[in-house]
Order: C-alpha cells, then sequence, then structure tokens
C-alpha cells in the first residue's frame, strides 16, 4: 500500500511540461490594415494555451504587468481589428502548463502591423440648423457639392428669411480626418458665408488630401410678380422649398387668355415655361389654367451648377 | 455436472438475450412521436406552432431582447455596467467574439427558427378529414404564423448580426454548417415569409384566437424589415415600399395578392402551385387570384385606446391586462398563466418583471436627466416613476433614490396575481402607432412632408387628449409643426422616442437612424462610466458572430469586419 502511495506521488512529479512554440501565420502575408479591417492571425505552433496581445490600448505586451490582457485564441484561428491607425506590435504568448500550474513554460514571437486611416471621402454634407431644418447638399461629381438654399422659409406661419452664414455638417466615416475649410481647420459651431465656393480640404491621418468646393444656390423665384395690374404674392410650401405658388384675383371683366404678366429675377435665375425662356412683359400666357413657371437658378462662378424650382401661377377673375 | 449445466444455461440466457437486443433495436418505436409520423393533423401542426410561439414566451428570448435592445442604448443606466461582467463588457462595446450574452441571442433566435421550420417543412403531411374551406384556412392560417414567426426571428438576427445563414427547412447531418447569406438575401427571405403570411392570415384576431399573429402583424413586420433596409436621406424603393404598404394598413388603399407577394418580379411559381403550397382553397364567397384583394386593415387597429371589450382605457392600460388585445396592440407576446405560483416558470414572463421592477434588484432604470430629454414636458413623461413615487394605483414603490422607473413594466395592483410567480402580463411587441409613424417617416424620405405631418399630428391629437393615467385629463393642443424634410423627420424620431421609450427598440432605432455613434458619444458625456464612448461607427452597429459558430463551421462561417 505504502509502495503504491509513493507510485502514484512519483507519477505526479514526473508529469513532464513540453516546451511550448510560438509561431503565427498572418493571413495574405498582410501586415496593414485599414481602420476596422479584420486581422486574422492563424496560430502555426505547439501549446496548450494561446494568447495574442494585439499591441492596442489594453493590449499592450510591454504593459502586461499594468493590467494590459492578451486574448485568448481558440482553435488556432484569431481576428481582429484596430480602430486606431498606427503602428502595433503584436506579441503571441504560447504557454504549456504543469501540474496545478507549478510549471509553466512560455514561448513568445511577434510581428509588426501597422493601420492605417486614408480615408477622405465626403459621405455626406450639410448645413444642420436652417432653422430647425437640416438641408442636405447634393454631390454633383467627385468634387463640386451643391447646397441648395431657399431664400425664406415658411416657419410658424411667418415667411423668414434664410441667411446665407450658417454651420456645416460633415459625415466622414473616420474620426481621424481633418477637414479644412478655406485652409482653415472646420469647427462645426461655426458659421460659413456660404455667399462664397468654399474651398474643402480633406486629409487623411495618413496625410492624403482630398480637394472638395462646396456651391450654395438659392432657389430661383420671382422678386416681383405683376399682371393685369395686381401684384402677386409667393405662398410657399414648409416642406419643399422648391416650389411655391401666387393666387392673384384680377378685377372683374379681365381677359385671361393671352396676358404677358411683369416680372423681375433674382440674378443668375432664368424661367421658363415648358423649354421657352419667359421674358417679362413680352411672353404670354392663357391664364385661364394655372400655368408652371420653372426657374433655372445657377452658380455666378460657375454656370453649369444650378438648381431649379418651380412656381403654379393660379389666376381667377373677380365677381362682377 | 451441475457446474456445467449452469454454464451452458447462463449461456443460452446470454445468446438469447443478444438475439433479444438485435430485435429490440431494429423494432420501429411505436407509440412516441417521430418527426417523420407527427404532423398527420391539423392538431399535431398546432402543437408545433404552440413550440414555436413557446420560444417568444421563453426567458432566454425577451432577456436577450433587453439586453440588446434597452440596455445599449442612452434610455437607461444599468446596474451590471462594470468591465469585470460580461454583461458591462456588452454594454461598454467592449466584449469579445466568445461574449455569453451575443451567443444566446444567436441561440434562442435559430431556436425559434428551427421550430418554425418544422411546421413550414411538414405542413404537407397533414390530412384532413373534409375538403372544406375551413379545414384548409385552418391549416393554412397556422401555416402562416409559422411563417411570421420565422421571419420575426430572422429579423432579429439581420438586424443583430447582418446576413445570416439561413437554415434549410428540413435539416439533415450531411450539411449542418450552412454558409453565412447576405444581407440582402437574408432580408429577402424574410420579406418572402411576411408577405406570404400577409396574404394567408386574418387580419385580426380576437376572443378566444387572440393572441394570434395576423396579417396586421405580417405587415406590420414587414414595413419594419423594410425601414432596416433603408437610409433616411437617401432614396430607396424600400422606403416607397413602406408607403405603399401604409396606404393600404393606415388609409385603406386597396392592394391585391399580386401587389403584396411583389409576384411579377419575384415568383417562378406557377400560382395553382402556389395556393396547393399555402393552402389556398378557393371555396364559399372566396376564389383566390392574383388579383384578389387583400381583406382590409383600415379600421382594425386604433389609436384610441380600447380593450377588448371596446371600452376606453387610460394611455398605461395599454400596457396592462386590461389592454391585452386593445385595437391599439397588434402583436403581443403572451406570456402563460400558471395559476398555481409554481416558481421557476421561465414562460410567464415573470422574471423579466420582476428583474424590471424590482425594489431590490433592477437591472435598468433611469434618472431625472435622462427623463426630461426623452420627454421635455409631454404628458406621456407620467408614465414613470420616482423614488418613493405614489403609482396611478396609489402604491409606493421603494425603488431607490434617484432612480426612475417605466410604468409600462409595472404590474399594478388590479392585475396582481394570487401567487407571487404567476405575473402573466403579456409583452407589446408591435403596436399601431408604430405602423402609423414608419409610414409618416417613410412619407418624408419620399419627399411628401405634408402628409408625413399629417399621419404624425394624427396620432399627437389622440394623445393630446387621451388621460394617462385615468386621473388626471391630458388637454394639450401642441401639435408637431410644418418644415422641411430635416425638421420633419427629427420630430418623428422624437415621436418615436417618446412613444417607445422603454418597450426594448431603442437601441435598433438609433442605428437603423445612422446615429447610434453621436447619441451614445452624448450620452456617454452624461455618465460618469462613459458608457457608449467605445461604440465604433462603422463596426458596432452589427455584432461579432459567436466565435463558437466560426469555429465549428471551420470558417465556412465568417466573421463581420471588424471583430
Amino acid at each position: 500500500m505504502g509502495l503504491l502511495a509513493v507510485g502514484l506521488f512519483s507519477a505526479c512529479e514526473d508529469v513532464e511540461v513540453l516546451q511550448p512554440h510560438a509561431a503565427v501565420s498572418v493571413e495574405g502575408d498582410q501586415y496593414v490594415y485599414e481602420i476596422n479591417e479584420t486581422m486574422e492571425v492563424h496560430f502555426t505552433g505547439q501549446a496548450e494555451n494561446v494568447v495574442i496581445y494585439t499591441g492596442d490600448t489594453d493590449h499592450d505586451y510591454e504593459l502586461r504587468s499594468q493590467s494590459n490582457y492578451g486574448l485568448v485564441v481558440n482553435k488556432g484561428l484569431f481576428t481582429y481589428s484596430y480602430q486606431t491607425p498606427g503602428s502595433y506590435k503584436v506579441v503571441c504568448v504560447a504557454t504549456n502548463h504543469g501540474d496545478a500550474g507549478s510549471i509553466i513554460k512560455t514561448d513568445t514571437c511577434s510581428f509588426m502591423v501597422r493601420v492605417i486611416d486614408d480615408d477622405t471621402t465626403i459621405e455626406r454634407l450639410s448645413a444642420p440648423q436652417v432653422f430647425y431644418d437640416e438641408v442636405f447638399a447634393d454631390a454633383l461629381n467627385d468634387t463640386d457639392w451643391l447646397l441648395p438654399l431657399p431664400r425664406k422659409i415658411l416657419f410658424n406661419g411667418a415667411d423668414r428669411p434664410v441667411s446665407l452664414d450658417q454651420r456645416l455638417k460633415f459625415y466622414i466615416n473616420s474620426s481621424s480626418t481633418v477637414v479644412l475649410i478655406n485652409g482653415e481647420e472646420f469647427s462645426s459651431t461655426d458659421k460659413y458665408d456660404l455667399a462664397n465656393v468654399l474651398d474643402i480640404t480633406v486629409r487623411s491621418y495618413e496625410g492624403t488630401e482630398r480637394p472638395y468646393k462646396l456651391y450654395t444656390v438659392n432657389y430661383g423665384e420671382f422678386e416681383t410678380f405683376e399682371m393685369l395690374g395686381v401684384a402677386g404674392t409667393i405662398t410657399r410650401s414648409e416642406f419643399d422649398y422648391s416650389y411655391y405658388e401666387i393666387n392673384l384675383e384680377v378685377p372683374a371683366g379681365s381677359d385671361l387668355s393671352a396676358v404677358a404678366p411683369t416680372f423681375t429675377l433674382y440674378e443668375n435665375t432664368k424661367v421658363y415655361v415648358d423649354d421657352a425662356e419667359q421674358v417679362s412683359g413680352t411672353t404670354t400666357h392663357d391664364f385661364t389654367q394655372p400655368v408652371t413657371y420653372r426657374f433655372v437658378a445657377s452658380h455666378p462662378d460657375n454656370p453649369d451648377i444650378t438648381t431649379e424650382s418651380t412656381c403654379v401661377v393660379t389666376v381667377t377673375v373677380a365677381a362682377e | 455436472m451441475m457446474k456445467q449445466i449452469f454454464k451452458i444455461q447462463v449461456l443460452c440466457v446470454l445468446l438469447f438475450a443478444f438475439v433479444g437486443c438485435e430485435g429490440f433495436l431494429d423494432r420501429e418505436v411505436t407509440g412516441y412521436p417521430l418527426e417523420e409520423n407527427f404532423f398527420y393533423t391539423k392538431y399535431q401542426l398546432q402543437t408545433a406552432l404552440n413550440a414555436t410561439y413557446d420560444v417568444l414566451q421563453s426567458d432566454a428570448f425577451n432577456d436577450s431582447e433587453w439586453r440588446f435592445g434597452e440596455a445599449l442604448a442612452d434610455d437607461v443606466i444599468g446596474t451590471d455596467e462594470g468591465l469585470g461582467s460580461e454583461m458591462g463588457q456588452l454594454v461598454h462595446f467592449r466584449f469579445t467574439n466568445s461574449n455569453t450574452y451575443i451567443k444566446n441571442r444567436w441561440d434562442v433566435n435559430y431556436k425559434g427558427i428551427h421550430r418554425a421550420n418544422q411546421v413550414i417543412a411538414n405542413a404537407h403531411k397533414v390530412e384532413l378529414t373534409s375538403d372544406a374551406y375551413t379545414e384548409y384556412q385552418t391549416v393554412r392560417e397556422i401555416l402562416g404564423q409559422a411563417k411570421f414567426l420565422r421571419a420575426l426571428f430572422y429579423f432579429n438576427l439581420a438586424r443583430t448580426f447582418g446576413g445570416v445563414p439561413i437554415r434549410p427547412e428540413v435539416e439533415s447531418v450531411d450539411s449542418l454548417v450552412i454558409p453565412r447569406s447576405t444581407l440582402e438575401e437574408t432580408y429577402a427571405y424574410i420579406e418572402k415569409d411576411l408577405r406570404e403570411a400577409a396574404c394567408m392570415l386574418e387580419p385580426r384576431y380576437t376572443k378566444t384566437d387572440a393572441g394570434k399573429a395576423s396579417s396586421g402583424a405580417a405587415v406590420a413586420l414587414l414595413m419594419r424589415a423594410l425601414m432596416y433596409q433603408a437610409t433616411p436621406s437617401v432614396n430607396s424603393e424600400k422606403w416607397e415600399q413602406v408607403v405603399e404598404l401604409g396606404r393600404f394598413f393606415v388609409d385603406g388603399e386597396p392592394m391585391t395578392m399580386r401587389q403584396m407577394l411583389k409576384w411579377d418580379e419575384r415568383y417562378n411559381e406557377d400560382w395553382d402551385s402556389f395556393k396547393e403550397r399555402l393552402w389556398f382553397r378557393d371555396g364559399g364567397s372566396y376564389t383566390y387570384t392574383l388579383d384578389s384583394e387583400l381583406r382590409v386593415l383600415q379600421g382594425m387597429y386604433t389609436f384610441n385606446c380600447k380593450d377588448a371589450y371596446g371600452m376606453d382605457i387610460c394611455y398605461l392600460d395599454q400596457w396592462y391586462q386590461d389592454g391585452e388585445f386593445c385595437s391599439g396592440s397588434i402583436f403581443e407576446v403572451v406570456f402563460k398563466e400558471s395559476g398555481d405560483g409554481t416558481d421557476g416558470d421561465t414562460n410567464e414572463g415573470g422574471y423579466i418583471y420582476d428583474d424590471l421592477f424590482s425594489k431590490d434588484n433592477c437591472r435598468m432604470y433611469a434618472d431625472d436627466q435622462i427623463i426630461t430629454k426623452i420627454f421635455g414636458n409631454d404628458a406621456r413623461k407620467q408614465a414613470t416613476i420616482g423614488h418613493h413615487a405614489t403609482t396611478p394605483d396609489l402604491q409606493n414603490t421603494e425603488i431607490g433614490a434617484g432612480r426612475i422607473f417605466s410604468l409600462k413594466w409595472y404590474t399594478p395592483v388590479k392585475d396582481k396575481p394570487t401567487f407571487g410567480g404567476d405575473n402573466a402580463k403579456n409583452r407589446r411587441y408591435l403596436r399601431y402607432v408604430d405602423v402609423v409613424l414608419m409610414y409618416a417617416e417613410a412619407l418624408n424620405e419620399c419627399g411628401q412632408g405634408a402628409e408625413a405631418l399629417a399621419q404624425l399630428n394624427s396620432y399627437k391629437s389622440v394623445i393630446n387628449t387621451t388621460s394617462i393615467d385615468g386621473r388626471t385629463p391630458n388637454t394639450s393642443s401642441e401639435l408637431y409643426k410644418a418644415g422641411g424634410y430635416g425638421y420633419v423627420r427629427d420630430q418623428i424620431w422624437e415621436e418615436r422616442h417618446m412613444e417607445f421609450a422603454f418597450e426594448w427598440e431603442r437601441f435598433w432605432d438609433i442605428v437603423r437612424q445612422g446615429r447610434a455613434a453621436e447619441v451614445l458619444k452624448e450620452y456617454s458625456n452624461m455618465r460618469p462610466n462613459k458608457r457608449g464612448s467605445y461604440f465604433r461607427a462603422g463596426v458596432n452597429e452589427i455584432f461579432p458572430i459567436p466565435q463558437t459558430e466560426i469555429d465549428v463551421s471551420n470558417g465556412v462561417i465568417e466573421q463581420n469586419p471588424g471583430y
């Protein structure tokens, strides 16, 4: 009996802990990643337990005595992604344990990865506080954006003028990307004078820059409108800034079959009915039916950049 | 000699025993239902459907629902937000791919899918006792409900994980590993189930049928699934389809089966085989053609909270027993009442109500700052209570200093069960106001702001005169205001936030709206533990596929980007 006990104990003491071997391969031999791109690491060594220190916040091998920790590798496959650009030392720790953890043998290997952030794309761009509204700009091509703004907004029953000094909001996927406006760093609380073309530069963390231009064009509308001696007033839509109506009542007995209204337009605006350009006091229409005017307003610096709006003029004749 | 005889006897017994074993093993099992021989009657099919509903009632399902839908978002403060626990890691977005709650969510929804698949795959085996129309109708409605439930579980997975593996309806050991489908494919599968269910089910089930998923529920969930595929301020046919469904559900415009199913663009199936597959049988006044109009949904569900007897109830009663299956409620998770005080039941919802509204050990609460942020001065703020505050039924609550709870999870005295463990209060899953607000949002996205505002205010004007607690009259006249796209959209979102506060939809809503990072960042600045500040835009909108799924599939199931 005594011999058996001795045998058992000696068996415990004889447990041999093999020296682990730390080795990894990186999928596709890729050592440069974009933000949030998945890094796939395969453990190719021999060990009972494997952890990987990814080298970023909380997972720095050098700071392992200061609560930084490695992430466990399951079945030899480890996936991870970095959220901040930079260079990171990835350390793989392979461990074999002896009986009750009294013997621990480890082996480590490491490699460097570089995480780049080269994002210079503006996803969306808006003026976020046009009164209470967020008005989005349209991307015209790779560089030019157009922000169409109304001259006035109908809000709470009154027409309120819209200033061209507006805040801007950029929707960019990377938080490391910097936006410069006319050479100065963009601030979400500053107001920018949209009467001028804004030169926007988007600079990525890696330093690559991409230029954009923001053009602002007011929707076209009649500055004044008059026919048969009666002045028309624009009625705006609260929901659609590019749509107006003018409702006129002309004196009894007026003939509406061929009337040439007189009107004035803001600069850089043309007005059409169908495709025919309208001339104040000259072009006639049959106003017994509503007439739809189409405005094309263009940017003074670039006539190709235009925005369209419509106005429906409805005329009634006063009763005798 | 005696010994030899004994040995021979033992040998013989053993020999017979072995022979007996072989015969026993080969024999067909009788008296015990198997998948192959179970689904012969409509009653058996109904039993399988009940098993699918059972997943909705389970603690595991509802536990996952509040952890993700509410605890991750900006309306609550959790009592388990330390980074030492897996829940803390989850709500801080600092979890690993092996997080238990992520795995549980995956598992419980697939459990539901598996059970729904049993109904759908075996319905064709049912043998009817007569050729009567109602016999076919019964099976069709069971099948339709299973399709609704399967879509609900897949939708939960899609908005949590992105595209997921679509399990075959009949599982085989030869193909246990199924690769992930794309997000578009997953949503197409969900849409197909819901569009078919919308054709197969009754508009609304009441009385003894109350609780069944109706075509109203299928259309409402379909609108939600479509909305989750669309992006605010980006034109999309999904927004247009939500409008199309809103016109049918809310405005009462007719819709044919062809329109609902999107038959011309999505089906490559003979109409007769479609009818046979889904148990549509012509009979009585029913003749099903592609141009048959769907049963009208308009008017089946209303804002005005009326109970099952048509009596008016106050706003809060919508969440109590008076409001179960009321006209404002489209689909509920029905908790079973054992009535015997049995402890440890996993399908009575007791766990949730105790956890979310318990004085000692609550899981989540809000504070003044949060409540003001959600409600401002809206009367619905009364739907919450604070420390030692009095509930509408004059009960004192001991919920802790500065802590505020939602009365939506409170069990009033009149509903208190005889036994402590039997809460038996249903969870409201889809409400009519959701349909109207989804419709309004889609209208605004499609450039019809005036109509959107009209829909939004159609609800606000009802709320303005509805008493919240049944004691204090509400006499507000404030309506939402007209404005441009962004303004109307923000007002709709504000109304959603108030109306669905603490109903476990908040996290999904802010993700869908594309502003989860922004909202959580703002929230993290209010909180000492900075919960939410680790949310990574572009990654954390969906969660990692549980690591075990990657492992057991040997990498066939691919991980989401960023994990």
